[in-house]
């Protein structure tokens, strides 16, 4: 019997806010230990929780960013467990009425078609503490740091769309690039700030059962979801062949071992509403205020880059993939720089050049206005591109402007016939074998004297020039 | 602006209301040794205003309900009533109508504000929708000027409404332009309590205290000139059932962090944390608080569609007093002030959760539904209790010139 995968992935994404969710407190949780708590993060006695308007704003964004339905109405519920590290005995989160309903992705499936994978609902939560196990001296030790307690949180639940590991893995791809455009989270999963869980289970092709799921958790990486779902389909497959039955439980995803390991059965407790978060109205003006802040996304942004541009499909995938990268390369075109120019320097010389130097595109020294300058350069044949790279890689080390750096270190092309004209008669002369060669039908030799030329002038020459100055004095001779 | 209180008028805090630097143990041994680290907002606009502030116990663990009857005949009364309440004030947590009873218990004014009125900030509390930081006085005036202090947004308690604090300015009542309903089912149940012995102790003949003081309230707000009209409200009786199912779902959450592990006493002898936080929990707290969290607690795990039922009854209810509310300005309710005063033979009876709702019974509706509620006492030898008075939610101001008229034309303030 052939069998398929039914995965649904719960995403968790650390919300970029300043402040925690519920309290002031700085939304630091790497900091020195406890150093960012107040009463209320703490949950000390007569402390009460205030919802912070930017977790709300921004995961509204994300919302919206994921064509989600933002409710009218939300609220927040209390997930009763107790652990120690949520000594309060409840987690904040929206179980009942959730912020919104809806939307997906649409993404390019392994055998080309688009595929549209839905989303069932976006709900925000408080993070919990952080528990650190030592040894002092003999004695083992539990410590809490509440730095993370209460930093906002939104779950994206999805339908069971899913059929394959590279769905999900596609999917995390797109929903990081799109929640990063919204500017709601970095989305990064080594650092914990997106952290996927998949639910899977497995059931005879061409049937529409829902069979036992297992959860896996502990994936840090796009790569080791695929992998684990991977694993975990092989699994159950072997177990249901083997007329085994599937348990629901959880599972971690153990990278070195390249395997899913149980874990201790989770205590899943009761949810109440919670009596003192109110309840979040959102009048449509509101929504759509949030939507007039929605960013162009990287699906309409790469279409246009194709449409307006030229560029083709990749190209234009390859940009808008990174909001900082598409951004730059919009402020390259708006200076009248050529799409496709601006395109290859942005991306297989600047890119690379700040990520060598560990910089950011966005406060990179390089900003779009130098960078456009010197293409501007480049475009008027005022220096070639060897000066140009050359000029770029200065430019990283000062603030002087393109040109003044061309001036200093004379690399202002020479595009003068009559200051060419003795150089090339000279290189004739002394090239007479070349010169024969060309004349005798090698095409090759050209370039050579071309080089020649080049070298004589000390890389200052524009290339174009020479070529048509040698074609008439060959020709003509 | 707000008037100043009077000069040097002194407030007394029980220890579930946060003064900074001072022990808020809350009458719990949860809280044993845990000192406030913020003031209450009702406690800072208090002492901005050049209150005098001083701590008076909590009665009962968290302050949550009085001791009435039994072992409770024998329990220290709440201090209101003393020297400092009816020259100054007393401030009470008001759970399920504690600041009333109290009042009635000592013969004066006991104010139950409005939901949402005042903050809740820095109150050690266990019902967060329904319990609120009541007032007690000798003196109406001093009850009105202490809500002015202390009412209004101070942005940290987010379930205060957005509009601006009611309008305390004094406002003439003429009783022939005023309704006040009387609830048939309250009345009845008043009624009732005179036939039945609800507890079933060796009550013999139960004094008919509720039902006498609330036919000699009638009679005198007939007297004065205003109308009244019979209304019905025919879920009545299940605000107890609502009040206990929500209350006690809402405390088995709210009193998590009241662990007993970072503050309190740590039990000792566990195996490992898990375990020494069960047992530090377990040992924490006392027997009538640890019945009521269960309570809540097998609501939420094992009845949690009993739970939400209450919820939506209590929304109705709520819908129901409205309604009611466009027919009539104000109500008049009976204050069944259970059996305190009279010592009784089950003196030595652990209080329970039954008992303790049960002499609470006329005062729950206030706190169910978010209403400001008002107990007056009676004129001194004309009735053996007082009543309430109660309107509209946020109506506070109103209520208070009311209850002044009725003191007044009795020759009080």
């Amino acid at each position: 019997m052939e069998f398929e995968a039914v995965i649904g992935l719960e995403i968790h994404v650390e919300l970029n806010c300043v402040t925690k969710m519920f309290c002031d407190c700085p939304n630091h949780p790497g900091d020195q230990p406890n150093a960012n708590t107040c009463p209320t993060c703490l949950w000390l006695p007569g402390a009460l929780p205030r919802l912070s308007q930017e977790a709300l704003e921004k995961a509204s964004l994300l919302s919206l960013g994921l064509g989600a339905e933002l409710q009218p109405r939300s609220a927040f519920d209390q997930k009763i467990y107790y652990y120690p590290d949520l000594p309060k005995g409840f987690q904040l989160s929206q179980i009942h009425l959730p912020l919104s309903r809806g939307g997906g992705i649409d993404i390019l499936d392994e055998d080309g078609v688009t595929r549209k994978l839905r989303i069932h609902h976006i709900h925000m939560e408080e993070d919990v503490a952080k528990l650190v196990h030592e040894m002092e001296g003999r004695l083992p030790v539990g410590l809490v740091d509440f730095n993370r307690a209460g930093a906002p949180l939104v779950e994206i639940v999805t339908e069971p769309d899913f059929r394959t590991p590279y769905q999900a893995m596609e999917f995390l791809k797109t929903l990081r690039t799109r929640v990063r455009y919204v500017g709601s989270s970095d989305c990064n999963m080594d650092d914990g700030t997106m952290r996927a869980d998949a639910n899977i289970s497995i059931r005879p092709r061409g049937t529409d059962q829902m069979n036992t799921k297992v959860e896996v958790k502990n994936m840090n990486s796009v790569r080791h979801v695929g992998d684990a779902i991977s694993y975990e389909i092989a699994r159950q497959t072997a177990a249901v062949q083997a007329d085994e039955a599937v348990i629901l439980h959880t599972r971690l995803w153990d990278p070195d071992k390249k395997a899913t390991l149980p874990m201790r059965a989770k205590f899943e407790g009761p949810c109440v509403p919670d009596p003192c978060v109110p309840a979040i109205e959102l009048s449509p003006a509101w929504i759509e205020q949030m939507r007039t802040r929605l960013p162009e996304m990287p699906t309409e942004r790469g279409e246009r880059l194709t449409a307006q541009h030229g560029l083709t499909r990749e190209e234009a995938l390859s940009l808008s993939a990174d909001p900082e990268v598409a951004a730059y390369f919009d402020a390259l075109v708006a200076r009248g720089i050529a799409p496709r120019t601006a395109m290859h320097w942005l991306t297989t010389q600047l890119i690379p050049a700040v990520r060598e130097r560990r910089q950011d595109l966005n406060t990179s020294p390089v900003a779009p206005e130098r960078l456009a300058a010197l293409l501007d350069l480049l475009a008027k044949d005022e220096i070639n591109a060897n000066a140009a790279r050359e000029v770029l890689v200065e430019m990283f080390g000062c603030d002087e402007a393109p040109e003044a750096i061309v001036a200093r270190r004379g690399f202002k092309q020479i595009s003068d016939a009559d200051a060419l004209d003795p150089l090339i008669d000279k290189v004739l002369t002394e090239q007479a074998r070349a010169v024969a060669d060309f004349q005798s039908g090698q095409v090759k030799a050209l370039g050579f004297l071309v080089g020649r030329v080049m070298q004589a002038s000390g890389g200052k020459a524009d290339p174009k020039v020479i070529r048509e100055l040698l074609d008439e004095k060959l020709g003509a001779g | 602006m707000k008037p100043a209180l009077q000069q040097d008028m002194t407030v007394a805090v029980p220890s579930n209301i946060s003064m900074r630097g001072r022990p808020a143990e809350a009458g719990s041994n949860a809280l044993t040794g845990y000192t406030a680290v913020e003031d209450a907002t009702v406690v800072r606009r208090l002492r901005e205003a050049g209150a005098h502030l001083r701590s008076s116990a909590c009665v009962g663990e968290f302050g949550f309900g009085l001791p009435v009857g039994g072992a409770a005949a024998v329990a220290p009364r709440p201090s209101a009533g003393g020297a400092e309440a009816v020259d100054g004030a007393e401030l009470l947590m008001d759970f399920m109508g504690e600041s009333r009873l109290a009042a009635a218990h000592a013969s004066i004014y006991g104010l139950k504000p409005s939901y949402g009125l005042v903050s809740r900030f820095g109150l050690i509390g266990l019902i967060p929708s329904m319990e609120c930081c009541g007032i007690l006085s000798g003196s109406l005036n001093t009850i009105g000027e202490v809500l002015m202090t202390v009412a209004g947004q101070d942005g940290l308690d987010f379930s205060l409404p957005e509009e601006d604090a009611p309008d305390f300015s004094p406002r003439e009542i003429r009783p022939e332009e005023i309704t006040i309903g009387i609830i048939t089912e309250a009345q009845s149940m008043a009624a009732g309590a005179e036939r039945s012995p609800a507890t079933g102790d060796s009550r013999g003949a139960p004094t008919p205290r509720g039902a006498e003081g609330f036919r000699a309230s009638m009679e005198e707000l007939r007297r004065l000139g205003f109308t009244l009209r019979e209304v019905s409200l025919p879920g009545y009786e299940l605000f107890s059932l609502v009040h206990r199912v929500v209350g006690s779902v809402e405390a088995s959450s709210a009193a998590g962090r009241y662990d007993s592990v970072r503050y309190g006493p740590r039990a000792p002898g566990a195996k490992n944390w898990n375990e020494m936080y069960l047992m530090s929990r377990g040992a924490a707290f006392g027997t009538l608080i640890k019945s009521y969290l269960i309570q809540g607690a097998f609501f939420q795990f094992e009845r949690y569609e009993a739970f939400i039922d209450a919820c939506r009854i209590r929304a109705r209810l709520v819908e129901d007093m409205r309604r009611l509310e466009s027919e009539v300005d104000f109500f008049v309710l009976p204050m069944d002030d259970g059996p305190a005063q009279e010592v009784r033979s089950g003196a030595g009876v652990p209080p329970s959760l039954a008992g303790l709702y049960e002499s609470h019974a006329s005062t729950l509706y206030a706190n169910v539904t978010g209403q400001p509620a008002l107990y007056l006492p009676p004129v001194p030898g004309s009735a053996p209790t007082g009543f309430q008075l109660t309107g509209p939610r946020l109506s506070d101001g109103r209520l208070l010139d009311l209850g002044r008229f009725i003191s007044e034309s009795w020759g009080g303030e």
